[in-house]
């Protein structure tokens, strides 16, 4: 009982990856959104690779237009006769890119600005709080759209603009943990014997802070995909990419669902319900299981 | 300094941060706006010498700056070429037909949202929670637009008993001015439908997390030991309390419902802001994108600014300085 | 007959393997006006005993034997809406750590009004909130300030309009459980005097949970020493506090511990070592291991509640009926 708990904190090695997948293994939720995590991604790398239409290959004539599943076409064909499975392969690839690519942006920038803001305090932290709050307030889906369509529409924009109105969250949670952190012994003790301020934040503050908004990144992921989706449904995606979000855009332009094309709008819908679902729940596992200190932070 | 100064202040202060932020995101497209414009509509030399003179076009950024923010204080929100009227104009139409749908879903979001979320807290542990909570979960995960596609098709296409698209019917000719309510009625139960499947989850899981922290509150014990019936025991003492901490969280949903509405209006051609802004991004109509999220932005900042104030009057902890 | 009759009560936290069996055959009574007294360390299982008898114990713990006779029903197999009539109407509870025990966002005029308004279905609201403001004077708070919510007050101001709140329905029985605790000690004198003119004042009976044993030998008539969810020793607070009387060494170990408010204070003598963990069985006498008298007997048969007098009864193979 009298053992330091400050000195226990500085020895506390972070959860290895093995132990955090044990755990979520064992959680009911964790463990739906594991396995359609991994189908998801098999699919999404394998799917294209053996399917053998090719997903811009239009269609010869008029009569292989919105051609409901057959054993050639197994979810049938688009308003130009192409295949709609091997769009639906292919367009797997580009939300788990942006998903990912997004997230990790995001994360950096929530770290960042979260552990600067934590760490330093002061004046510093009142003007990285103050951008923080102002981005978490702007509605983000009409900020997206007006950088999406003054920047231009290809992968890298759509990433970039995505990854970058994604931090504010990670930054709140991040700079309060970094807060508390800070407030324990080893920092003013680490600083005594001489250790640099960059020093700190790279040996106490980042192996400490990162797992715990592991959470809330998986949670960045599953919003990630559903802003590309979005942005590609409202038009503004890469238009030389095919994405679950474009598919569909193409299909609600192009009269599919009067046309009772449910073959051609359920696909990308699904798919994108269940990446997004498969992230969420692997979320909130997380957030139950590694880190109830966290459970109801917004 | 009392608490509605202070925050009036920097309701004001963000209000200004989003203006500004929102002209130099405008202005920092390489070349001329005037050129945009002129690519997509037909203008003589005259036309765009005129527009020059009158955005400033010709100073500095900075001086562009203050003739944007000395426009907008006048209410000028620019011209759109696309519409061929005044961008302000445009927006008070749409902004309209917006609030109509977006009051609506709200209604029924925080109704249906709460009271799921009550059901489910107050059985924490059970079946019937658990269930909630996943239902939850997968409304939550699915695109706002896609799940109008289905309701599109399924009550629009395949019943054919509701209808999908504008806020009336066309060329319809009124007997009473109640048969048109009636009508605009009918149109809006599908968006706002569509509205309520997704945003719904937010509050039942916040209002589920929130009472069953209540719910192990010692207080919570107090009530029971005073033989108090369940339900005055869960809803009075319990919901409460646990409604607090859900207006605090409420903001974020009050952020996303701009980006609701967007993917709604475009799928019901419902003519709000959100329809507004999709057709100006095909059109490349800056004028009506860069006013559109401006109102937008404002008008968060404005409905929070309204809950917190709210919620300050509803929790005796916080003392209203006056 | 006694207000209250507790004959062979177990209670048991969570099931299996992992549960915890924090009272463990107790009989308890407490007679029409009697106050009687409970004391042990801290985990012997008194907020438990007392949480059982208007069953306001979590979800996962259950009584697993005995009954709880109040007024001659035995209430420990009722449901939820029948102990719903019993409660604060009959039994009424001050809750250990009453500093939360107030709701946050509703004034305490209406929560000391709405026990009243529930069990006595004719009462105007109006004529509620009188009675409740007449409590509040009764406990020494201007009745103005019923209109005031719970953070406005101070921790022992809160512990007083918590035992207004428990005397609104002018119950039978009132359980209160360690209500000076956390008060300083001035505070702590003005409250134990405020429940004793009250009792008369309502004539009531109580059964009240306290660390200190001066208090509870000044202020009650009968006290219980309660060792690992078991009952030590019981008897009159001079069979059980008088300086030969105490015939379990559990018993003296605590006096010893506790400082005399007669005497000079004088350095505390704990007792060393824990008591038993309460998720394992143990055979013979639980204090044993921590009694310095204790002999061979002791680790393998378990003592009974041997007659000591007419009122007195302790748990001890050494002093006693079985010496
Ligand atoms: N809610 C609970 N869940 C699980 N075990 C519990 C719970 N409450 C009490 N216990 C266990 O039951 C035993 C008795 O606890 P109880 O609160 O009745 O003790 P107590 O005598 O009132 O102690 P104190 O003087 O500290 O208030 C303890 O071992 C405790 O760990
Ligand atoms: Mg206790």
């Amino acid at each position: 009982m009298t053992t330091n708990s400050n000195d226990f904190e500085l020895r506390e090695a972070p959860e290895t990856q093995l132990s955090i997948l044990g755990k979520i293994w064992q959680d009911r939720m964790g463990r739906i959104g594991l396995l359609m995590t991994v189908s998801v991604f098999t699919i999404s790398i394998i799917g294209p690779m053996i399917w053998p239409f090719d997903p811009a290959a239009v269609g010869a004539d008029a009569s292989s237009i919105l051609q409901p599943p057959n054993s050639q076409n197994w979810l049938g064909t688009d308003e130009l006769g192409r295949d709609v499975f091997s769009q639906f392969l292919q367009g797997s690839r580009v939300s788990l890119l942006v998903g990912v690519t997004a997230t990790i942006i995001a994360t950096v920038i929530g770290a960042g600005i979260g552990i600067s803001s934590g760490y330093f305090m002061g004046r510093l932290d009142t003007v990285l709080m103050a951008i923080t709050d102002f981005f978490l307030v702007v509605p983000s889906l009409p900020l997206m759209i007006a950088m999406g369509s003054i920047f231009g529409q290809n992968l890298t924009v759509i990433i970039l603009i995505i990854g970058v109105l994604s931090w504010p969250r990670n930054a709140r949670i991040i700079r309060s943990q970094t807060l508390s952190l800070r407030e324990r012994k080893f920092v003013p003790r680490a600083k005594s014997l001489g250790a640099t301020d960059l020093r700190i934040i790279r040996k106490h503050m980042i192996p400490h802070v990162l797992p715990l908004v592991v959470a809330n990144t998986i949670l960045v992921v599953a919003g990630a995909i559903l802003a590309e989706a979005t942005l590609a449904f409202i038009g503004l995606g890469d238009p030389d990419r095919i994405s679950w979000g474009s598919m569909l855009h193409f299909a609600f332009a192009s009269g599919a669902i009067g046309r009772g094309a449910w073959w051609y709008f359920m696909p990308p819908g699904l798919g994108i319900l269940a990446i997004v679902l498969a992230f969420t729940l692997l979320g909130h596992s997380f957030d139950r299981i590694n880190n109830p200190r966290l459970r109801d932070a917004a | 300094m009392g608490y509605l100064p202070r925050k009036s202040l920097q309701v004001l202060g963000s209000i200004f941060a989003v203006t500004t932020f929102n002209f130099f995101l405008f202005h920092i497209i390489p070349g001329d706006p005037l050129r945009l414009i002129a690519r997509t509509q037909k203008l003589d030399a005259e036309q765009v010498a005129a527009l020059r003179i009158e955005y400033g076009l010709d100073g500095s950024l900075f001086s562009q700056y203050l003739t944007y923010i000395g426009n907008l204080l006048h209410g000028d929100l620019g011209y759109s070429f696309a519409l061929h009227e005044q961008v302000s104009t445009a927006l008070m139409r749409a902004l309209g037909h917006t609030a109509l749908l977006l009051a609506t879903s709200t209604v029924i979001v925080v109704l249906f949202g709460i009271f799921l979320g009550v059901f489910a807290g107050s059985r924490q542990g059970s079946k019937a929670d658990s269930r909630t909570i996943i239902g939850a979960l997968v409304f939550w995960s699915m695109p706002t637009f896609w799940v109008g596609m289905l309701l599109v098709f399924t009550f629009g296409v395949w019943w054919g008993v509701l209808p999908i698209s504008g806020i009336t019917t066309p060329n319809a000719v009124y007997e009473t001015y109640f048969s048109y309510l009636m009508d605009i009625a009918r149109h809006l139960v599908l968006p706002t439908l569509t509205l309520a499947l997704v945003d719904i989850a937010f509050f039942v899981l916040i209002t589920r997390t929130s009472l069953v922290e209540v719910m192990s509150e010692d207080f919570m014990l107090t009530a029971r030991g005073k033989g108090l019936p369940r339900r005055t025991l869960v809803w009075r003492h319990g919901v409460r309390n646990a409604l607090l901490p859900v207006m605090t969280a409420s903001a974020l949903y009050i952020s996303g419902l701009v980006g609701g509405a967007i993917q709604v209006e475009v799928v019901y051609s419902w003519p709000g802001m959100g329809l507004l802004m999709y057709n100006s991004v095909l059109a490349r109509d800056y004028a009506v994108l860069e006013a559109a999220f401006l109102v937008s932005s404002v008008v968060v900042i404005l409905a929070n600014f309204a809950t917190d104030v709210l919620y300050r009057r509803l929790d005796p902890r916080v003392v209203v300085a006056q | 007959m006694n207000l209250l009759e507790v004959k062979n009560l177990s209670v048991q936290y969570g099931s299996g393997q992992g549960g915890v069996l924090a009272v463990d055959g107790v009989d308890l009574s407490v007679g029409v006006g009697e106050f009687v007294g409970l004391a042990g360390e801290s985990g012997c299982g008194k907020t438990t005993l007392a949480m059982a008898i208007p069953n306001l114990l979590p979800k996962y713990a259950s009584i697993t034997t005995g009954t709880i006779e109040f007024e001659g029903q035995d209430l420990s197999n009722k449901s939820e809406s029948e102990l719903n009539e019993v409660r604060w109407r009959d039994i009424s509870v001050i809750f250990q750590g009453a500093l939360n025990a107030l709701n946050p966002v509703a004034t305490i005029g209406n929560q000391i009004a709405e026990p009243i308004l529930i069990h006595e279905p004719g009462t105007s609201h109006d004529a509620a909130i009188t009675r409740a403001k007449e409590l509040l004077e009764a406990v020494g708070i201007s009745a103005s300030r019923s209109s005031s919510y719970s953070h406005e007050f101070s921790g022992g101001m809160r512990q007083r309009v918590m035992i207004a709140m428990a005397l609104a329905c002018r119950p039978k029985l009132v359980i209160a459980d360690e209500p000076i605790t956390a008060l300083d000690v001035m505070t702590q004198a003005q409250i134990l005097e405020l429940l004793r003119s009250l009792s008369e004042t309502f004539n009531l009976s109580m059964l009240l949970i306290s660390h200190d044993l001066s208090v509870l030998a000044e202020t009650c008539d009968r006290v219980q020493i309660m060792y690992a969810g078991k009952v030590a020793e019981v008897g009159t607070a001079d069979d059980v506090f008088g300086e030969q009387n105490s015939a379990h060494p559990y018993t003296q170990r605590l006096l010893k511990s506790y400082p005399n408010i007669h005497q000079e204070r004088k350095f505390i003598d704990g007792i060393p070592g824990y008591p038993p963990d309460l998720s394992k069985s143990h055979a013979g006498c639980r204090f044993a291991e921590r009694c310095t008298v204790s002999v061979e007997k002791c680790f393998t048969d378990e003592p009974e509640l041997a007659v000591i007098s007419e009122l007195h009864r302790s748990a001890c193979h050494l002093v006693g009926g079985s010496k």
